[in-house]
């Protein structure tokens, strides 16, 4: 079975999602999954009232079974109790939907976790756990650094036009850096700005930049720089996901902290 | 009818191809093997095709051998040579965005006891001549850096590679499947020792391929029978496929020219309208070394399967680099080396433009192309950020 061979109630949820949005205020509940299989994202909004689930919505980035398990577990979520909720499975989803091609089950097991954890998150407002927020934020030791340092890594930029048309890293290093990479955008297509921040304080610089041709990297860090002679690729650390990967990167910036 | 953009993965068989191809069906089936007078009509028209095919990439006859198509012609240039060439060196290069089979087969001869490197590209998608350099030793046999990538239409520096690689006496092979048919291609000019072409690149029948090897170059058979084609890919002929192969090539060298010109119209407009039209969407690929038919895009926050089928449900027929829509659920290794992230490799678009395609088919495409992408974003939690701002 080739992996888009979809039965028509798969596609009809593609076409005409249901319950596609996001929710605010009491009562709220919001969880979110990434895959770390095929990248996709998952995002569900819960509302419940007296335990019951009375609305819910959702948003996805994904393929169209992403969209359309995210769309029928909607549907079956909406008027049942968080716990009758909590025992959907991935199975039902896929009953419900006529069946989902083979390679495509792991999608229904994406919104079954969505929804658990926003299910979970209800919970947790409910009976607050006295959650201690770690900021283990020392500068972390950056494997390669000194290797490469002139052949890639840099700490100080003197000439911009070493970049023309290179993949250049910056690491945020307060205006300075938010400086560089938009200055850098004028030379080259592709410029990667990495914080560990979930977002950049709010200032007008840090508006441009999120306006910019530049990608930002939230809650991210640099954890390793890898070539043979010279800056090839990086290895990062997605902090909300917990997951390492490889990127290609020519140039990486580390400015001096002042 | 739908309209069909995805010319890179298929491409429908020319009507006068098949024509030229049927009397090899019944009336004239010999096997070139035979001595008899059916089997002298099969060799004449069998060597009579390889002289045509052979100088349609500016080589000789007697250095084109058959096969079933680019895969075998890859697996044989590559795993040929170096089985051959294993007490000269077991070091071979290929680049990080070849095509999946050379990415296979490297992984392959890894298992039997050959290093394989592999040479970064930039952010564009080609090859450098210094990150070659740095990666070839004493011990290096073979290079081999496909012609075109097949994904994002980059043309890599062939020549020079070619000659990189003949200055130091290593063999370069390289496959020119995405390329063939869409630019001249001469294994002399370019110094290339090893090649893989497909037949039904240049709108021939499938099945059918051939590997070119130079005069003097050994490789290894890896299909050993009754010793057809030089005795280095054993099995009877297809003929009725070279046949249709030849006349392929027949029509190509009328038409290349026209040809691309008119995709290289469709790809411009198609580009330059995209960008202007859909906010937050790139190209990927090179701007201008790319194929002349290959528009290959990413747009922020959606991702590829969806795009597809939502194309699909009117009646386009487009192609993706999403890991959703592989088999592996991996994203394509051409777009992680390019240096993108997996959620942008994730909402990539290619369009590829061939013979059967008319200027209304770019105006399809962009009647419903801003539609397509800003339902998806609608439903997607990665473009919030950008519609709130």
């Amino acid at each position: 079975m080739k992996s888009t061979q979809y039965s028509e109630k798969v596609l009809d949820h593609f076409r005409n999602p249901r319950n596609v949005g996001t929710l605010e205020g009491k009562g709220v509940a919001v969880g979110r999954v990434g895959n770390p299989v095929c990248g996709d994202l998952m995002e569900f909004y819960i509302k419940v009232k007296d335990d019951r689930i009375e609305d819910i919505k959702f948003k996805t980035f994904g393929c169209g079974s992403a969209i359309a398990t995210a769309s029928m577990i909607t549907e079956l979520a909406k008027g049942k109790t968080v716990d009758e909720a909590l025992k959907i499975t991935r199975q039902d989803v896929a009953d419900e939907l006529e069946g989902l091609p083979p390679i495509k089950m792991h999608c229904s097991n994406l919104a079954a976790d969505a929804l658990k954890n926003a299910i979970k998150a209800y919970k947790e407002k409910q009976e607050p756990l006295s959650k201690q927020e770690t900021m283990a934020e020392g500068p972390k030791k950056i494997v390669g650094m000194d290797q490469f340092k002139g052949q890639g890594v840099y700490e100080e930029i003197y000439d911009l036009s070493l970049f023309k048309d290179r993949r250049v890293m910056i690491l945020e290093r307060g205006e300075r850096s938010i400086e560089l990479a938009l200055e850098l955008t004028k030379l080259t297509p592709r410029v990667v700005f990495v914080t560990g921040k979930k977002s950049l304080d709010a200032s007008i610089l840090s508006e441009k930049l999120a306006k910019s041709s530049v990608k930002i990297l939230y809650e991210s860090e640099l954890l390793e720089v890898r070539g043979l002679n010279t800056v090839e690729k990086v290895l990062m650390h997605d902090m909300n996901e917990d997951e390492e990967y490889e990127l290609f990167v020519d140039g990486v910036v580390i400015l001096r902290n002042e | 009818m739908s309209v069909y953009l995805d010319y890179q993965s298929a491409k429908p068989v020319d009507p006068r191809v098949i024509e030229a191809m049927l009397p090899y069906f019944h009336e004239k089936f010999g096997n070139p093997s035979s001595l008899h007078s059916v089997g002298d009509t099969a060799t004449e028209i069998l060597e009579e095709s390889r002289k045509t095919i052979a100088r349609f990439i500016g080589a000789d006859h007697d250095e084109v051998i058959f096969t079933s198509g680019a895969t075998e012609s890859n697996n044989h240039a590559l795993i040929g040579y170096a089985l051959r060439h294993k007490d000269s060196g077991n070091h071979i290069v290929i680049s990080e965005i070849e095509h999946i089979s050379i990415h296979n087969i490297a992984k392959y001869l890894e298992r039997n006891g050959f290093v394989v490197s592999k040479i970064p590209v930039d952010q564009f998608g080609r090859v450098s001549l210094e990150k070659l350099a740095e990666r070839v030793s004493e011990t290096t046999i073979l290079v081999s850096v496909g012609y075109a990538s097949d994904e994002i239409g980059t043309i890599q520096p062939i020549s020079d590679i070619g000659k990189f690689c003949r200055e130091r006496n290593i063999a370069f092979h390289s496959d020119i499947v995405a390329a063939e048919g869409l630019m001249p291609i001469d294994v002399n000019r370019e110094n290339i020792d090893l090649l893989s072409m497909s037949s039904n690149d240049i709108y021939g029948p499938k099945g059918l391929g051939i590997l070119y090897v130079r005069k003097g170059t050994r490789i290894n058979p890896l299909i050993i029978g009754g010793g057809q084609e030089r005795g280095l890919r054993s099995g009877t002929e297809n003929v009725p496929a070279v046949v249709g192969m030849k006349r392929a090539v027949e029509i190509m060298q009328q038409e290349m020219s026209e040809e691309t010109t008119r995709f290289q119209r469709y790809r411009d407009r198609l580009i330059e309208e995209t960008l202007t039209t859909v906010p937050r969407c790139y190209l990927n690929g090179h701007p201008t070394d790319r194929l002349p038919n290959n528009a290959h895009f990413r747009f922020d926050g959606i991702e590829g399967e969806s795009l597809l089928l939502s194309f699909k449900e009117k009646n386009i027929e487009v192609s993706t680099g999403s890991a959703c829509s592989s088999k592996t659920l991996e994203p394509s290794h051409t777009l992680i080396a390019l240096g993108l992230l997996h959620e942008e490799a994730h909402g990539s678009l290619e369009i590829t433009f061939g013979r059967f395609n008319e200027d209304g088919d770019v105006d399809s495409v962009l009647e419903v192309l801003p539609g397509i992408v800003s339902r998806l974003r609608k439903l997607s939690p990665l473009y919030k950020e950008e519609t709130k701002s």
